[in-house]
Formats: C-alpha cells, sequence, structure tokens
C-alpha cells in the first residue's frame, strides 16, 4: 500500500482527502496542520507521497516544500490548491513539487494524481 | 462523487471547524477594529480563514457560501499583496462581518438541514466597490507577482534576435528578453543531439494544463540544452491553458536523448492523453516557433528572520487552535444526556446495594471496605461525566462583544464590556439558553441603560459606559451577573407603566424595591419606550425570565437611579448530585440537602415556646430556633402531630436557622436532583422546592430548598 | 386494548386525522394521536404542595417525572375515585409531557376533517375554550380536544362547564 501523508491546516480538508485515499488503496500514516509539522513528519514517516496544501499558518506550503525537498531529493510531493492559485503552484512545481490537485477535488482525479506520482521514477 | 462528503462525519467537522473559523474571525475584525489598525497577520489569518472556508464549502456543494468567501478572500489577497496604506477599518470591518452574519445564517442552515439558498449578492457587490475603490486609491506598484503583469503588450512584439552565446540564465530576474533557454550543464557536444518536436495534448478536465505544461518544461531543462514551446505564455496567462486544450502543447528541443527515452519521457507527464513524439531536422537559428519570453524561474518569497519571530511570537492563536482542533472530538449531546442518566442511576443503585436494609445489622466488615471502593469510584465517575458536560462561558461572553460593537455603533454611545470569571463552566445544555437572554439584557443595558455620553459627562461619570459581565459559583449554583453604570431603573415610571396595564396586585407602598423591580418581568409590561428596534418587539424581560426558568434558573433585578442596574440570574447546575436525608411526613417523602443540616434530635414537649400569635419556637442551648411543621406547610395528613412523636431537624441557610417537623428521618443517601417539570414550576413560582428525586423504592421525594424555607420564617 | 391502540399509533404517516378516543362519565372526547406517546395505568401520584385542585402531583415514568392533571377537576365535573380502569393518557406538546387522568380509554379513531364541525358557542357566546371541534362518527358525538389549550395555565379563571350541560354522546 503507498504511504501517504497528508498536510493542510483545514481538519476538513484533511479528512476529506483522508477518505478519499483509504477508499482507493492508500494508507494514510500521517497529518499535519501547517508546513512545519509537515516537514518534522516526513522526516519522521517518510511518506512514499504528500499532499501538501499551499496556505497554511506557521509554515506554508511553499516553504515548507523546499525543506522537504533538500531533506530527500526525492521526495513525491503533490500540491493542494484553490482556483486562482496557478502562479503559486507554478512556484511550487518549480520547487520540486511532482504535481497537483485542485479543490474541490474530483476523487477519481485525485487518486490518479497520485497514483501516476507515486510511480514516477 | 459529491454524495461521499454528505456523509455525517464530514458534515459535523465542516460545521464544527468552519464555526470556529468565523468565531475566531470575528474576534479577530472586531480587535482590529478597536485599535483602527489591521495588521499583516490579521489579514493573513482573515486570508486564510476565508480562503479555507471557501475551499470546505466548494467541497461540501454550498456554493453560495463558497462564492461569498471567494469575494472577501480577494478583497483580502488585494491588502495582503498590495499593503494599502489608506484602508478604512471601520468600513472594512462592517464588510467582513456582515459577511460573517450572513455566513452563520447559512451554517445554521446546514445544521438544520434546510436548504442552503442565501443571496449574498448585494454583499458582493459591496465588496466588489470596496476592492475597486481601494485599487484606485492605492495605485498598483511593484508588488504584483510577475505572472499577473500585462503580457498583451509583449506578445505584440517581434521576435528579436538569438544572442549566439550560450548563457546561463537560471537566476536571472524575469525580462523582455527572448531567447533559448540553455540548460546550465552541457558537457556533451553538439554532433550526438538530436532535435524532437512533441506535442502533448492533456486528458479532459486535468485542469491548469498550462502550469502542467510548465511541469514539462521545469523537467526538460535536465536533459534539453535547448528547447522552445508554444503556447509561450504558460506562466504569465492563465488563458494558456484554453490553447493548450484545443492545440496541445509543443516543444521543440535538442537533447542527446534517444527517442525511446523522450518518449518516456514525455509519457511520465501526469494526466497525457496523447503524445505525437518525432525526431526532426536540426534546427539552428530559425527556430519553427515564435521566439518567447522566459520566466521559468519565478521569484520565491523568502521569509525574512524578523517576520519570523515576530510571527512566533504572536499569540499562536490560530495554530494552538488548529492542534486543538486536532486533540477534541465532537460528541452528539443525546449521548452525553444518556450517559448522565446512567451515572445517575448508577449512583442510586449503588446506594440501594450499599444501604439495603437486608444488610441492616449484619457485621461485614469485608462488604463494606469494598463498597466504600465502590463509592470512591462512582464519585469519580460521575465528577467526571460532569466535568465532560461542562463547558465554560467564555465562548458565551465573547459573543458579547459582537453585540456591544454594533448597539455602540448604532447608538453612537461609548460602551465597554468586562468580562470577569469566564472560565466559569455550566452545563452545555444551560449554554444554548443562556446565549439569548444574555444578548437581550446586554442590548437593553446598552439602549436603555447607559446614557447617551454628553449626559454622563454632565452627571460626572466617564464618558464611557461599562458593562460588567461575570460569572461565579454559589454552591450549587451558577450566578451570572450583568451589570451596567447607567442611569438605573425609575420606580415611578416602573409602577405606573405596571398600573396602566392592571398588572399591580399588591398596594405600592407595600412593595420592596426588589418587588417593584420584579415587575418589569412580567408579560405585558414592556414601556413603549423599551420597544427599540433592538430590545422591543415581544421580546422583553419576561421572555428572558421564561428562558432562564426553562433550565430552571431564576433572574433578579436590582438597582440605583442614577448609579446602575445589577441583573442577576442564578442556575443551578444540571443534574447535581447532592447528599440528602430523605424524611417521611404521612405518606409524603421529602428531602433534606445534607449541606443545609445541622442536627436532628426529637424534642421534649417542655422545650416547645409559643408567643402570642401561636408560632411554636424551640429552645436548643440557649438559642431560640423557630419551628415549622412539615406537615401543616405542606398540607399533608399524618398521624405524627406530637412533637414528641416526630423528629426536629434542625437546618440553616447562611444566618438564618430553624427547625424542621417531620414524623421520621429514612436515611441519608445521594440523590440526584431533578428539577420539577416545568408544566409545575409555572403554577408556583417562589415555591420551597428545589426539584426532586427519585428513591430506590421509584417513589419521588420533593427535595425542599432550605433558603426559600428559611424565608417563610418571620425575623 | 393498550397493545391495540399501541400499534395504531406508531405508524406515523397515517397519523394524520387519527384520534384517540377517552370517556368521562357520559362524554368520550378526541386527542389527535399524534400528541399521545404513551397510555398507563394509573399509579401512586407523588402530591405537589399549592397547586390547583386539577394538577394531582408528578409521578415517576420510567425515570422521567411528569405532572399528572385529573381531566375531570379539569372540565370542573365532580371527582370520580380512581379505579382499574382510570388510565393515563401521556400527552407530548412542544416537548412538554404531561399526563391526563380519565376514567378510560376507548379506541382509535379516524374522523375525516369534513366531518368536524367548529364547537357550538354556549353560555351567552362564551365558546368552550378546551374543545377544538365536534366529530361525528356513526351517530355518536366525540368531542375533539384543543392540547395547547388545555396545558396552558393563564386560562384557570375562565374553566367553562358548558361541557357537561347539553351536549349528546
Amino acid at each position: 500500500m503507498i504511504r501517504a501523508l497528508i498536510v493542510d491546516d483545514a481538519a476538513f480538508m484533511r479528512l476529506a482527502i483522508k477518505n478519499m485515499l483509504q477508499n482507493n488503496g492508500f494508507e494514510v500514516i500521517g497529518e499535519a496542520a501547517n508546513g512545519l509539522e509537515g516537514l518534522e513528519k516526513y522526516k519522521q514517516l517518510q511518506p512514499d507521497i504528500v499532499t501538501m496544501d499551499i496556505t497554511m499558518p506557521e509554515m506554508t506550503g511553499l516553504e515548507a516544500l523546499p525543506e522537504i525537498m533538500k531533506f530527500d531529493p526525492k521526495a513525491k510531493v503533490v500540491m493542494v490548491s484553490a482556483m486562482g492559485q496557478e502562479s503559486m503552484v507554478r512556484q511550487a512545481v518549480a520547487l520540486g513539487a511532482k504535481s497537483f490537485i485542485i479543490k474541490p477535488f474530483k476523487e477519481d482525479v485525485v487518486v490518479r494524481t497520485l497514483n501516476q506520482v507515486n510511480a514516477l521514477k | 462523487m459529491a454524495g461521499n462528503y454528505s456523509n455525517e462525519s464530514m458534515l459535523d467537522l465542516y460545521i464544527f471547524e468552519t464555526s470556529n473559523l468565523l468565531e475566531q474571525l470575528e474576534h479577530s475584525i472586531l480587535a482590529s477594529e478597536k485599535s483602527n489598525h489591521i495588521s499583516k497577520d490579521d489579514v493573513n489569518e482573515i486570508f486564510r480563514i476565508m480562503h479555507t472556508i471557501k475551499g470546505s464549502s466548494a467541497m461540501m456543494l454550498f456554493d453560495n457560501i463558497a462564492s461569498l468567501a471567494h469575494s472577501i478572500e480577494d478583497l483580502f489577497y488585494f491588502i495582503r499583496e498590495n499593503a494599502p496604506r489608506e484602508v478604512d477599518c471601520s468600513a472594512l470591518s462592517d464588510i467582513v462581518l456582515e459577511g460573517v452574519d450572513f455566513l452563520k445564517v447559512e451554517l445554521e442552515k446546514v445544521k438544520a438541514k434546510d436548504p442552503v439558498d442565501g443571496d449574498a449578492q448585494r454583499l458582493k457587490e459591496t465588496i466588489a466597490d470596496f476592492l475597486n475603490q481601494l485599487k484606485s486609491q492605492n495605485p498598483l506598484a511593484e508588488k504584483v507577482p510577475a505572472s499577473r503583469k500585462e503580457t498583451k503588450a509583449k506578445s505584440a512584439e517581434k521576435p528579436k534576435d538569438i544572442p549566439e552565446k550560450i548563457e546561463e540564465i537560471i537566476e536571472k530576474i524575469p525580462e523582455e528578453k527572448s531567447k533559448y533557454y540553455i540548460a546550465p550543464n552541457i558537457t556533451k557536444t553538439p554532433a550526438e543531439k538530436s532535435w524532437y518536436k512533441a506535442v502533448i495534448f492533456y486528458q479532459d478536465g486535468c485542469e491548469m494544463e498550462n502550469i502542467r505544461a510548465y511541469t514539462v518544461i521545469h523537467n526538460l531543462k535536465e536533459i534539453a540544452d535547448k528547447y522552445i514551446f508554444t503556447p509561450e505564455d504558460i506562466i504569465e496567462n492563465d488563458l494558456s491553458a484554453q490553447v493548450i486544450k484545443e492545440q496541445g502543447f509543443t516543444v521543440v528541443l535538442r537533447t542527446d536523448k534517444s527517442y525511446e527515452e523522450m518518449h518516456a519521457f514525455f509519457m511520465q507527464t501526469i494526466f497525457i492523453r496523447e503524445l505525437k513524439l518525432e525526431q526532426i531536422e536540426d534546427q539552428e537559428d530559425e527556430p519553427v516557433m515564435n521566439q518567447h519570453e522566459n520566466n521559468l524561474t519565478p521569484q520565491i518569497p523568502v521569509l525574512q528572520t524578523a517576520e519570523r519571530e515576530e510571527k512566533a511570537e504572536k499569540e499562536g492563536q490560530l495554530s494552538s487552535s488548529s492542534s486543538a482542533q486536532q486533540s477534541i472530538i465532537s460528541v452528539n449531546v443525546v449521548k452525553l444526556d444518556r450517559l448522565m442518566d446512567l451515572v445517575g442511576e448508577m449512583v442510586i443503585a449503588e446506594a440501594m446495594v450499599t444501604q439495603n436494609p437486608d444488610l441492616k445489622g449484619l457485621q461485614l466488615d469485608n462488604f463494606y471496605k469494598a463498597a466504600r471502593q465502590l463509592g470512591k469510584i462512582t464519585g469519580e465517575l460521575q465528577d467526571m461525566v460532569m466535568a465532560i458536560r461542562m463547558v465554560p462561558l467564555s465562548t458565551t461572553f465573547h459573543k458579547m462583544h459582537r453585540i456591544v460593537r454594533d448597539m455602540s455603533k448604532k447608538l453612537n454611545k461609548e460602551v465597554r464590556l468586562e468580562i470577569i470569571g469566564e472560565e466559569t463552566e455550566v452545563d452545555k445544555n444551560i449554554i444554548e439558553h443562556i446565549s439569548d437572554p444574555l444578548m437581550h439584557l446586554i442590548r437593553n443595558a446598552i439602549d436603555h441603560g447607559i446614557e447617551a455620553a454628553a449626559e454622563r459627562v454632565a452627571a460626572e461619570k466617564p464618558k464611557a459606559g461599562t458593562i460588567t459581565l461575570e460569572a461565579k459559583n454559589a454552591g450549587s449554583d451558577v450566578l451570572i451577573i450583568v451589570r451596567d453604570d447607567g442611569k438605573g431603573l425609575n420606580k415611578e415610571k416602573i409602577l405606573s407603566k405596571a398600573r396602566q396595564n392592571g398588572l399591580l396586585t399588591k398596594s405600592e407602598q407595600e412593595m420592596s424595591d426588589r418587588e417593584i423591580f420584579n415587575l418589569t418581568f412580567l408579560p405585558g409590561f414592556s414601556t413603549k419606550e423599551n420597544i427599540t428596534e433592538f430590545s422591543g418587539r415581544g421580546v422583553g424581560m419576561d421572555v428572558v425570565s421564561k428562558n432562564i426558568q426553562t433550565v430552571g434558573g431564576s433572574v433578579s433585578v436590582d438597582s440605583t437611579e442614577g448609579a446602575g442596574t445589577i441583573i442577576t440570574i442564578k442556575i443551578p447546575l444540571t443534574l447535581a448530585i447532592i447528599g440528602g436525608m430523605n424524611i417521611k411526613v404521612g405518606n409524603s417523602r421529602y428531602t433534606i440537602p445534607t449541606i443545609s443540616i445541622r442536627e436532628s434530635f426529637r424534642p421534649k414537649e417542655s422545650d416547645i415556646i409559643r408567643d402570642p400569635d401561636g408560632n411554636e419556637m424551640i429552645m436548643v442551648r440557649g438559642e431560640c430556633y423557630p419551628v415549622i411543621r412539615l406537615h401543616t406547610l405542606y398540607k399533608v395528613n399524618t398521624e405524627v402531630t406530637e412533637f414528641s412523636q416526630g423528629i426536629f431537624i434542625m437546618v440553616e441557610d447562611e444566618e438564618k436557622s430553624c427547625c424542621l417537623f417531620a414524623d421520621e428521618l429514612l436515611g441519608e443517601q445521594q440523590v440526584v436532583v431533578k428539577a420539577l417539570p416545568y408544566y409545575i414550576q409555572n403554577f408556583k413560582k417562589d415555591n420551597e422546592l428545589g426539584g426532586c428525586t427519585l428513591l430506590g423504592d421509584g417513589n419521588i421525594s420533593l427535595i425542599l430548598d432550605i433558603q426559600s424555607i428559611t424565608r417563610l420564617v418571620k425575623k | 386494548m393498550a397493545e391495540m391502540i399501541a400499534e395504531d399509533f406508531l405508524e406515523e404517516d397515517t397519523q394524520k386525522n387519527k384520534f384517540l378516543t377517552f370517556s368521562l362519565g357520559n362524554e368520550i372526547y378526541g386527542i389527535e394521536i399524534k400528541y399521545v406517546t404513551e397510555i398507563i395505568g394509573i399509579q401512586p401520584v407523588t402530591e405537589v404542595p399549592e397547586l390547583p385542585n386539577y394538577v394531582r402531583g408528578i409521578v415517576n415514568l420510567r425515570g422521567k417525572i411528569i405532572p399528572v392533571i385529573d381531566v375531570r377537576l379539569r372540565f370542573k365535573k365532580p371527582f370520580m375515585e380512581y379505579s382499574d380502569r382510570t388510565c393515563v393518557i401521556v400527552i407530548d406538546i412542544e416537548e412538554i409531557s404531561i399526563g391526563l387522568i380519565v376514567d378510560s380509554v376507548c379506541e382509535v379513531l379516524v374522523i375525516p376533517e369534513d366531518e368536524i364541525v367548529p364547537p357550538p358557542s354556549v353560555n351567552g357566546g362564551a365558546s368552550n375554550k378546551y374543545i377544538k371541534g365536534i366529530g361525528k362518527v356513526d351517530n355518536s358525538i366525540k368531542l375533539i380536544l384543543d392540547c395547547d389549550k388545555l396545558l396552558k395555565e393563564e386560562e384557570l379563571s375562565n374553566l367553562t362547564s358548558t361541557l357537561s350541560e347539553g351536549v349528546i354522546s
């Protein structure tokens, strides 16, 4: 099973993504409510794949992402963004995010993205 | 897919989280308004809250909620990015608070499972206007990220010359130069490279195709030393996504990789639908596509250390609450009620076991030791369960800030709200019933109590009125006190209004101040001036009183003209479990709270004294105590009318004491206090009963309220 | 009898126009079934002092404390000693539960709306406050109770005794 870490400041979002992932064969091994926590949990749990929200307190997704990439250049991070955040998603990609998913989610898109990212070498 | 999101736990979490966020938001904006300055952190926080609400509401398909949140989010995005100097804090607060109100109403609909159909069109227009005004007052400056720059002018430009020299441009700030992007680490000789043309089509509905295209380019720089692509404006123009949808994304590149390797590379693209890859003729100085602008490494905001520290120092409200959210589970109140009932029943059952008549007289040391242990655990369990249901009043009290702010603004009065004892806890049930009455009392205080600034100054009072909201424990009750330093109640006005409405049952001279003030609680009382937009219209003091009574509490008023008014709400803690002494009078059973009992004894006729009016008293150790015959008081038939055949129980409340005469004592036990049915309470407002309890044999015992009993005694 | 009635009124959807009927002396009254939560036999009542005479006190219904009123006394009829047949109809209105002590419970009847006429005004125009309507079933009359009014205490002084006069059953 693919081990996933979910990073998002909204408990609701975390639950939504968790449900989606668990329904589709992923194992959610951890959750974090901000970038800093996300970074710590990444180091601790070493997930196969990470979903990371951009807008978060403490440390945003764009701040946490390079730290994670520094720790693990092979990290597979999928940014979670809302419509209208194209420039930030671009930045994320430039910083190393493998792909992105957009709110409001379509379950099949999310699952396919994560599966495909996981399959990347 | 949407169906998945409407299951109960998602909905509950949505409601819980959104409510919390709205509260935080309200708190922030009110604080900002007060200081007439909105800090960067506050702007960020509000932006984030609206962003989150937008996201989750869209997931739950509450589009009107998401749409309004989006409007406010955009507004704060602008403020965040442009830090306009002139922001009308007051108007901004009004907008945000109006938005909060709308969202709260919609959230109530969600809770009640009603259609969530509010129309925020007008508010959105107001927001749009406000934003436009901000924009015109604060012309866009350099802070705008490159992608939002106008690109129309550039795309009309003619292609520039390609520089011959290969240069590293990876760190260069985006400018209007056109060039090939050259990869930094080229080691192979040009002869081993080939040119390819790839056209990528993405799957339908994968969205942000231009960013996906950017991803391709980003990954491409590792393996291609020269490339160009079309559409070119994938970064700065989101509409390029449409072009990609229709025409595909085309890249022409030079690399030393083989066809298979390039094919594999492109096929890794997420959501790729179709790839057309061909090796093409060497391209040198004449690219098949137009020149383009490169902005492949946009600036990434680096957080300054100073800002970081500032953030860390700031009261980590959001972060602590988000982690607090993780350690809280929401429990259905019905389950808690059931749990409480069960614990109550267990207390009684435990008493029935340990005090079983079958055990009378038996020497059972081990049994009693075990029973004591059981009692200890039961006690702890009961404390814990009560604690679970207990909720601090702080949230309710803090809601009042908003009321004070709105009212003082509308009425042009300066009022400050002081909160004391907000950590005092009450049962969850009570919180729900307290909120509305409190709001009404506060509105009343501001509307009718606090005078206009000029008047106050003339009366040598501080310009700003103060309303104090205090909560404290008093025995098994909780007292909530609303105090204002306004103009107080005018007894004459009250009496004349009562007279007018035919509400006087006693002659005016006989009425104590308290009784006069309590007239305001009678239905049909409202003086005409009271019916203002805020406090009148059927929400009179009588409704406040009724609401409080629903939870078994009571309200009283005291006032000093010119100085202010104090309204005291007394609420018994629900499901109090108290120690009680059960007694028998005829066929009736009563329970006296153990803490009120001083002693009990069998009197001698010779100790009884009767005064000229026939009132009975007894001397005990040199002190004289009035005697109350319970069978007379409650009109119960009993054969025990001779004092020597019954029992005296000396009870006290604060300073007053008296002796109650009953048939016999039945025994002490822990009793679960149940309120008398509301229907019954209505008949007798001032009864001497503090509720009732169920005895082990199924009978009901009425609990005596010692305070009112001692009041019966004339001094 | 009670079981049959219990089955009847547990079906939510079919509650419209269904009435539980009970007798007081010679008259038969009906209550909309939607208000009735259960019917129990008379049980020991704990008196609460200083209440109107028709409020007999409170009873313990499986842990819930419920006030009971004697409908005879409420309608100013002569008091009748309680027997085995005496029943308590527990009704629930807006979260207030009350037990109504009645002579005996009859049956559940369906009385269509067009068979219900407004109550007559008697006693010089004072309409009977507790009767919502008169229902005709076969050749007999059922007096449809207005539960809301029954429970409101401010009606104390306006009780009429018109019920016991001139009503055919």
